[in-house]
């Protein structure tokens, strides 16, 4: 078959390109705006990667991040003591700026503090990470390269002068960064020794965790149990939903100016032949041979545009992973091939507007000199 | 009219154009047959209604009433939806202004008029191929039509009109864009094809030089059919 799609499409290369761009910016805007909802909703796993399962809060704590919780720092023994936990560590957490060379970070400072016999049982990269010696701290490799720091420098914390000795990735939950020091440290830094904010449980492999998070509830008063999917659940539906909005308005939009760059690329194309649709039409041929030809230019320009929208979106979010890493982003192959078959569908439905033109072209028109 | 079976037959053929007092009959109470192989004429002056006659029996525009039949098929009692069929596979058309495709090239201008009728791939390209050596444009296969002359470009309309072995080939004014020298060869590049395949032709033109290759010439006037001797005359200014 004569390729006369491929043909009319390249009668004019210099709009097929402007095209083709078109609705590869589309496809770009909504891989990356997707891709980084996709990285911000999973910023949740920040918890879930913490050394236990079950936390024990102050009464109406709902979020690690945004909530105050204060607990009396002696009760660790009482949560130790129920069937099925294998270690009740205290916690101290607080969100604090930290500031460098005249710049200000938000850094969430983290102290689990276990005495060492008891992280024993513990894996020794759970130990390193977030067990640091006194005078250590472990920071998140996000945090480290915003403030150009790494292992081995020195951070000045509220007055106490502390080592970096891990740069791990992992910790950044957007708007701030993680960071871990030893619980020695953290009550001098914070000068509350009989206060913790939460006490974190480890329970026992096989132990019936909802069992054990029944048994906990109560054992301090004025306080209460969540499980750590709960905890990071509730962070990631915070900057989703927040976010979430915007996402549905850009992707909207991507949508929009996709669609119409492609509807006016294959209609202009479409208007500028209407004499040789004409010819066509005159020479016998069928409207599913007609619309065949205006859907494949439809086509071939989505499909263009796609790849090459795929192909940017894929660099640019490696290059924003790099210059920008609070941005995290996740471009995930399911939202590629999702975002792919839209486009496809996007340019055939764009193929509406032409093929009714086509439709209304008269082939007596060709006996018109 | 001659003797072989027809292969058009047209029967009171008239086409009214506007309401009122704005109405033109274009083509008035026409009737002729054109048999198997036969090649017609029609003459007359500009307005005569030759092109709508043309675009009538061509199934492009339907008559206000009367009879258009080819080969057997009534196209006036067909539905709209069946003429592009008759089209591909009974009629060819060479226009005044070759209508080719400018983005293909001379080859694929006709195949394109195979893949229309279903035929593709080596068929089609072997058929363009062929069709288009016979016209003598061998060294102008691959070229791009807008780069062709004007001599060649109807070259290739012709071997378009020819490619599906059309039984009716209808031509509107061939020789008008052509210079002498091109006109006379297209002229009878059209004759030979015609005569060596069999197809039966009717052209519409101004040009009298076409009768030297026409079997019988048909002069429209104001719409109606009149003596030749007669119309040429008259176009002639004289009186028979």
């Amino acid at each position: 078959m004569v390729p006369v799609a491929r043909r009319n499409l390249l009668a004019e290369k210099g709009r097929l390109a402007m095209s083709v761009f078109g609705v590869a910016f589309a496809v770009l805007l909504v891989l990356i705006v997707l891709s980084l909802y996709r990285g911000w909703s999973g910023v949740g796993k920040i918890i879930t990667r913490l050394p236990g399962d079950v936390w024990v809060t102050q009464t109406g704590t709902n979020n690690l991040f945004r909530s105050s919780s204060f607990l009396p720092a002696d009760r660790a023994g009482d949560l130790q003591a129920i069937p099925g936990v294998q270690l009740a560590t205290p916690v101290y957490s607080r969100e604090m700026g930290y500031e460098r060379d005249g710049a200000a970070y938000n850094v969430l400072f983290m102290a689990f503090d276990a005495p060492p016999a008891a992280t024993a049982l513990l894996p020794q990269a759970t130990r390193d990470r977030y067990f640091p010696e006194p005078g250590q701290i472990d920071i998140d490799s996000v945090f480290a390269d915003k403030a150009g720091l790494h292992a081995g420098d020195t951070m000045d914390i509220l007055g106490q002068t502390l080592r970096v000795a891990h740069v791990t990735k992992g910790g950044s939950a957007v708007l701030a960064q993680s960071a871990f020091i030893n619980g020695a440290d953290a009550r001098t830094i914070y000068g509350t020794a009989d206060m913790v904010n939460f006490y974190l449980i480890t329970t026992q492999p096989g132990a019936d965790a909802a069992a054990v998070q029944r048994q906990l509830t109560g054992i301090i008063p004025n306080s209460e149990v969540h499980a750590s999917e709960a905890f990071s659940r509730a962070l990631s539906r915070d900057v989703s939903e927040g976010f979430l909005p915007v996402v549905s308005v850009l992707v909207g939009i991507g949508i929009v100016v996709g669609g119409a760059v492609v509807a006016l690329t294959t209609y202009t194309a479409t208007i500028e032949k209407a004499r040789d649709f004409g010819v066509l039409k005159a020479l016998g041929a069928s409207s599913a041979y007609l619309y065949r030809i205006v859907i494949t230019q439809s086509v071939i320009v989505g499909v263009l545009g796609s790849l090459l929208g795929v192909a940017a979106s894929a660099v640019s979010t490696a290059v924003i992973a790099r210059r920008i890493p609070e941005f995290i982003t996740d471009l995930r192959a399911t939202d590629v091939a999702i975002i792919f078959v839209a486009a496809l569908a996007m340019a055939i439905a764009a193929s509406y507007v032409p093929v009714r033109r086509i439709n209304s072209i008269d082939p007596a028109m060709v006996f018109r000199a | 009219m001659n003797a072989t079976r027809p292969v058009l037959t047209v029967e009171s053929v008239t086409k009214v154009f506007g309401t009122a007092r704005t109405q033109v009959r274009a083509v008035d109470g026409v009737s002729f047959a054109v048999g198997s192989g036969e090649i017609v004429l029609i003459m007359g002056p500009s307005g005569s209604g030759k092109t709508t006659l043309l675009t009538i029996l061509g199934g492009l525009l339907r008559p206000t009433s009367g009879r258009v039949v080819i080969d057997g098929l009534d196209l006036t009692a067909m539905r709209p939806a069946e003429l592009p069929r008759v089209r591909r596979e009974h009629v060819g058309f060479v226009f005044q202004s070759f209508n080719l495709l400018d983005s293909l090239s001379a080859q694929e201008n006709v195949e394109v008029a195979l893949n229309v009728a279903g035929v593709g791939g080596a068929a089609a390209r072997s058929r363009a191929r062929d069709l288009l050596i016979t016209a003598g444009l061998e060294g102008r296969l691959d070229f791009r039509a807008r780069d062709l002359s004007g001599g060649e470009k109807q070259r290739v309309s012709i071997a378009r009109a020819l490619a599906n072995r059309p039984q009716l080939l209808l031509a509107d004014e061939p020789t008008a864009n052509l210079d002498s020298r091109n006109g006379h060869e297209v002229m009878q590049l059209l004759h030979d094809l015609a005569k060596r395949e069999g197809h039966t032709v009717v052209v519409v033109s101004h040009d009298t030089r076409l009768q030297d290759i026409a079997d019988r010439v048909l002069w429209l006037e104001d719409g109606r059919l009149r003596d030749h001797a007669s119309g040429a005359a008259q176009e002639r200014g004289l009186t028979v």
